[in-house]
């Protein structure tokens, strides 16, 4: 018994198994995670080794170099890339796409080690850093305070930090530009030569009075006491009243040398939220918790315990990453919804039938919920790509159900009674579903298997579109037959049709248009080599468009944020960059009032928090982060708004260099899309003056703009050069002089003041006036065995000196990137344009220049699309020939896939739409799509041939006669995507490309293969179809 | 006794099983799926891509008086819908063991 035989007789079985998927779809649908795009683990790591005390050359030489000769044996590495830096090596491993990274891991740590043993003795173990897309922070929020500032820091801590770390997800919580509680003891270094005490001195006594010991046990009489020594410190005041010396057998007090105080650590990073006092704190999230879920639970308690903090702290939200994702997946949601409701408008249209419609459109709902099923089983999340991938699928799953319903229609009209014409009916169309579908699968199953980045990111669509496909078809020769057999009955012909009726209305329309194609059929088949001539003319041509679209990586979203990092000169103290910030503060709330919340932290956190992997810190640099109002609730896009931000900060002197971005930082895909040049090569004076070159002359292109140079100036350093001679002489070394200048310039921390629990430094140092100058340097005091106090320039001298920079390599090279932002080009012009600027570079022969970035990316991409695309068309001639069991048929109904591409070239120019990685796949998929009507309209004129129609007449008959069918099934195609090519709300610029491709395309084909196919049919299949009847004559000679 | 020949689109089916039923005809053959080809008109039953519909066919051996209301019956079918499709022959038995 058949399937659909057995879908017929027993309703309530089939009715019950499309139950159980349905609740399972729900099911799944309640437990996925809701991401922005699917997750991908970059494949990325990272080898950090420490060498304390060894500039960047030593650390490239005797660290870098070693560790990467080592590690580019290993495995599937695709780029190695390191920055050699003081202390520090950083070499970063790209591996192929999909690679395993813990086999990977494993191999790195076999390769560091063997590697070790020849490492230098004083470099740490190299440690292994597995970058992972949930280590970047999810919601930031500004807090600022008036008076409770300065305790803010433990106040968080409490009330907020503890709390939140509690909430099911959260990975952690941190803060940036927290004020920290520190003791100062500045000391007067004329004092303390006066009195022979030295800032050693002072530490030791300080960490020989502040402390606690127990003493032993006591007994007496029947009890057993504990002895303890009490002499930590209670308030920080009794700091002043140690006695750190004698003079002249008077006691000398801390207060006659030193100033303590008990305040905030001096400043090394500035924070400002809106021009106020802040902090910044975010919250990152545990590696696969829902983003989403996490982010509205933080913000909920966030809510309650806000009520514990002071009245003047207050929270404010500068960035929630799941805002955007939300409002994206609303968005996409919306879509699917007009989608669907576009979808069934159409089939009601073309059928006039209420219980038909209802029947096709239910597959609609039960398609699309098994892909959560995959989803869910999968481990995969709702996301963007997902979504649009259903947008896709959801004109497409009506296409099976429309086709087998006509046909159980036609057969009920017949006056069949519905059960038995619902059986035969699917008897008879079956095959040719399951082949229309088995098209669109061989489109969008070699999706699944494309590699590289653009794989990661659409294998999630190739299986969506396929499983959702495959149900429908799966639905449409059960659920759809046995519906029609129950609810389906034969209507009767109304002799006087109602005014507004069905038959009154739409049916003389669509009966019109019939008769009108017929005609324009009639007329083209005796025009043919017009036809050919005309199309031909339209392919060439729009080829010639093509070069007026620009092309793209990935398109840019207007997340309603801005970051900018602003570099002045190097070296700049913190306090001058923090006047250029409040310059900027300044400039921002002035000229654009779309900012809703900013913060600017100038300077760096010296503790290194885990924030400052992810952005460039230095005293010199200015980190501004932006949020803006909704996307639909202002004038200007984020863009504009960048761009005049740009105009702006070019108009300050002080900024060297600065970069507006307007994307989320790495949190999506999305990206920044530059055109990096890269220049190879060993010294550095050739390369820097090349970098310096390049970005001049790419300055003056209009098309680039935020150019920087990734390798920074020299930094200035004081260098103290001491006499090796004379430190001998007074019994010191290098390490004693070095420690003692390092005691009295950063400080000594000899001891901790608890309070509560918590421990603040106490820093023993000379007082800032006295150390910040050369010549205060050179009148530093020294204290040599003997006690002899000798002044620093009498054993050495300071010079001003120029480090050196962080040396990058790149393939084992040494190596200086200029990055370029396309300006109101797309990124192809733009590489264009860098390439004519760098051949135009005279390159001595030892340096090696190559042009990059996202652009590489973009090509790279390309290049996959263009496999996946010759794989697809290999794959439908495939089906469609064995189909037809013909080499023609196929070919004749290829002739429709140019003309796709001509719509798609068209519709871009139209929108000023560019050819971005969605778009392109978008034309890819417009094979299986457009395919799909030729299948149609060849196989009804093939089957009217073989019943003994002559050609013409055949092309002509069928047609007429699939018109319908045809536009009905490009039409529900082209209106399920229209919301997605017409949204405009956040994170629509990701897939409206693709929307815009898949109808222009579509539009464009249809209406040119109605034409040209029965034309080409009639050009090709003349001498094989004519000469059937005569050839099995021939064979049959001998019995005539 | 007569032989009557029922030839008729696959369709029919249900209505045929009914005609039996109703005339208590109790003894037939029966076919599924045959192919075959009118005389004079109508589209052939060939079961392929181009003529995808098929036939079923019946042989029922029955008593003189019942062959005249099984052809009513059939032509009663057949009314419905010419395009469908329904046929019946007849002819004498002489003998049967």
């Amino acid at each position: 018994m058949s399937i659909y035989k057995t879908a017929v007789n027993k309703p309530i079985s089939t009715f019950m198994v499309f139950t159980a998927v349905i609740v399972m779809g729900i099911y799944s649908f309640i437990k996925i995670p809701i991401d922005l795009y699917p997750e991908i683990d970059p494949p990325f790591l990272s080898v950090m080794t420490s060498y304390a005390g060894a500039s960047a050359a030593d650390i490239e030489t005797n660290i870098t170099k070693r560790l990467e000769d080592a590690l580019n044996s290993v495995d599937k590495v695709k780029e190695v890339q390191s920055v050699s830096s003081d202390n520090l090596s950083v070499i970063t491993l790209e591996f192929s796409w999909g690679a395993n990274l813990d086999e990977a891991t494993n191999e790195v740590r076999d390769v560091i080690d063997r590697i070790y043993d020849f490492m230098p003795e004083g470099a740490d173990r190299p440690s292994i850093f597995k970058f992972n897309t949930s280590m970047m922070p999810i919601v930031f929020y500004a807090i600022t305070a008036k008076e409770s500032y300065p305790g803010l820091d433990k106040l968080l801590e409490e009330k907020i930090i503890n709390p939140l770390n509690r909430v099911e997800g959260v990975g952690s919580v941190s803060m940036i530009g927290a004020p920290k509680r520190v003791v100062y003891v500045d000391a007067d270094p004329r004092r303390l030569d006066a009195y022979n005490i030295s800032i050693e001195q002072i530490g030791n006594v300080i960490a020989a009075e502040n402390l606690n010991m127990p003493s032993g046990n006591i007994k007496m009489g029947e009890m057993d006491y504990q002895l303890r020594i009490q002499g930590e410190f209670s308030e920080s005041s009794e700091l002043i009243n140690l006695v750190v010396g004698n003079f002249n057998g008077t006691p000398v007090f801390l207060r006659d040398v030193a100033i303590v105080r008990d305040s905030l650590k001096d400043l090394s990073l500035d924070e400002k939220i809106n021009g106020q006092r802040g902090l910044r704190m975010f919250v990152m999230k545990q590696s696969g918790a829902n983003t989403v879920k996490v982010a509205r639970e933080v913000n909920k308690n966030l809510e309650i315990l806000k009520k514990n903090l002071p009245p003047d702290v207050e929270i404010n939200l500068i960035i929630d990453t799941s805002s955007f994702i939300k409002g994206s997946i609303k968005n996409l949601s919306e879509t699917l919804l007009w989608a669907f409701l576009f979808v069934v408008l159409v089939v009601l249209f073309f059928l006039g039938r209420w219980r038909a419609t209802f029947i096709i459109g239910l597959t609609i709902p039960i398609s699309l919920i098994v892909s959560f099923i995959y989803l869910f089983l999968t481990g995969n999340s709702i996301n963007v790509i997902s979504l649009t991938s259903l947008s896709i699928a959801i004109g497409m799953v009506v296409d099976d159900a429309i086709v087998v319903l006509e046909n159980i229609t036609k057969h009920i009209e017949r006056g069949n009674s519905p059960r038995e014409a619902a059986i035969y009916a699917t008897n008879e169309v079956w095959l040719s579903v399951i082949i229309t579908t088995l098209v669109v699968v061989a489109v969008f199953f070699p999706l699944t298997l494309v590699g590289g980045l653009t794989g990661e990111m659409f294998n999630q669509l190739g299986w969506i579109v396929s499983i959702t496909v495959v149900t429908s078809t799966m639905a449409a020769i059960t659920l759809t037959p046995m519906m029609a057999s129950r609810i389906m009955k034969l209507r009767e012909k109304k002799i006087k049709p109602k005014k507004f009726s069905f038959q009154s209305t739409i049916e003389p329309l669509l009966n019109g248009l019939d008769d009108y194609y017929e005609s324009l059929l009639r007329w083209s088949l005796k025009h043919k080599t017009l036809i050919i001539i005309l199309s031909l003319t339209v392919f060439v041509s729009s080829l010639m468009l093509m070069k007026f679209v620009g092309t793209d990586f990935m398109p840019q979203t207007d997340e309603s944020r801005i970051t900018v990092a602003i570099e002045l000169q190097t070296g700049t103290r913190v306090e001058e960059t923090m006047k250029i910030a409040r310059k900027m503060e300044r400039i921002v709330r002035e000229r654009y009032p779309e900012i809703e919340i900013m913060a600017a932290s100038s300077g760096s956190d010296d503790a290194g928090s885990m924030f400052s992997l992810f952005s460039t810190a230095g005293s010199n640099i200015i980190n501004m982060m932006m949020r803006l109002q909704h996307v639909n609730d202002r004038q200007r896009t984020v863009w504009e708004i960048a761009d005049d931000m740009r105009q702006q900060i070019a108009q300050i002197p002080e900024i060297i260099t600065a970069t507006v971005s307007t994307s989320g930082g790495g949190m999506g895909m999305g990206g920044d899309n530059t055109v990096d040049v890269e220049i190879y090569g060993f010294d550095f004076n050739t390369t820097n003056k090349l970098a310096e070159e390049i970005k001049l002359k790419l300055s003056k292109l209009p098309e680039a703009t935020d150019i920087t140079v990734s390798r920074k100036n020299d930094k200035p350093e004081l260098q103290v050069i001491l006499d090796k001679d004379k430190i001998a002489l007074h019994g010191l070394n290098t390490a004693v002089v070095s420690t003692m200048i390092r005691n009295r310039i950063s400080g000594t921390v000899t001891s901790r003041f608890k309070e509560e629990g918590d421990e603040y430094d106490i820093r023993v140092r000379l007082a800032e006036q006295f150390r910040s100058s050369i010549t205060d340097l050179e009148e530093l005091t020294i204290l040599n065995p003997m006690g002899k106090k000798i002044k620093l320039k009498e054993i050495g001298n300071i010079e001003e000196y120029w480090g050196p920079p962080a040396i990058q390599h790149k393939r084992k090279e040494r190596i200086v990137t200029v990055k370029a932002k396309p300006n109101g080009v797309s990124l192809g012009e733009l590489a264009k344009k860098v390439n004519l600027v760098v051949n135009d570079v005279k390159v001595p022969q030892e340096v090696l220049i190559q042009v990059g970035g996202a652009y590489e990316d973009q090509q790279e991409s390309f290049m996959d699309l263009a496999l996946l695309m010759l794989l697809s068309l290999i794959l439908v001639f495939i089906v469609m020939a064995s189909q037809f069991e013909s080499f023609t048929m196929p070919f004749i109904i290829m002739f429709s896939i140019p003309f796709a591409f001509t719509g798609v070239i068209l519709a871009l120019l139209i929108t000023g739409t560019t050819l971005s990685v969605v778009a392109a796949l978008g034309a890819v998929l417009l094979i299986g799509i457009v395919v799909k009507n030729g299948i149609v309209l060849v196989d009804f004129t093939n089957l009217m041939r073989d019943r003994g129609m002559k050609l013409y007449e055949a092309i002509v008959v069928s047609g007429r006669s699939r018109l319908r069918p045809v536009l009905m099934t490009a039409l529900t195609t082209i209106l399920g995507m229209l919301p997605l090519a017409l949204s405009t709300g956040e994170g629509s610029e990701i897939w409206r490309p693709m929307g815009i491709t898949v109808i222009g395309g579509l539009v464009f084909s249809t209406l040119v293969t109605m034409v040209l196919i029965p034309v080409m049919y009639g050009i090709l299949a003349k001498s094989g179809e004519r000469d059937k009847v005569m050839k099995i004559r021939k064979k049959f000679q001998t019995l005539d | 006794m007569k032989a009557v020949y029922i030839v008729f689109n696959q369709a029919h089916t249900e209505r045929v099983e009914y005609i039996l039923d109703r005339l208590n005809i109790r003894g037939f053959s029966w076919w599924n799926e045959v192919k075959g080809r009118g005389s004079v008109d109508g589209d052939p039953r060939m079961g392929t891509h181009t003529w995808p519909e098929m036939n079923s066919a019946l042989m029922t051996i029955i008593p003189d008086e019942q062959v005249e209301p099984l052809l009513e019956k059939v032509k009663k079918v057949d009314e419905i819908n010419k395009e469908v499709g329904i046929r019946a022959f007849v002819w004498e038995i002489t003998a049967a063991v």
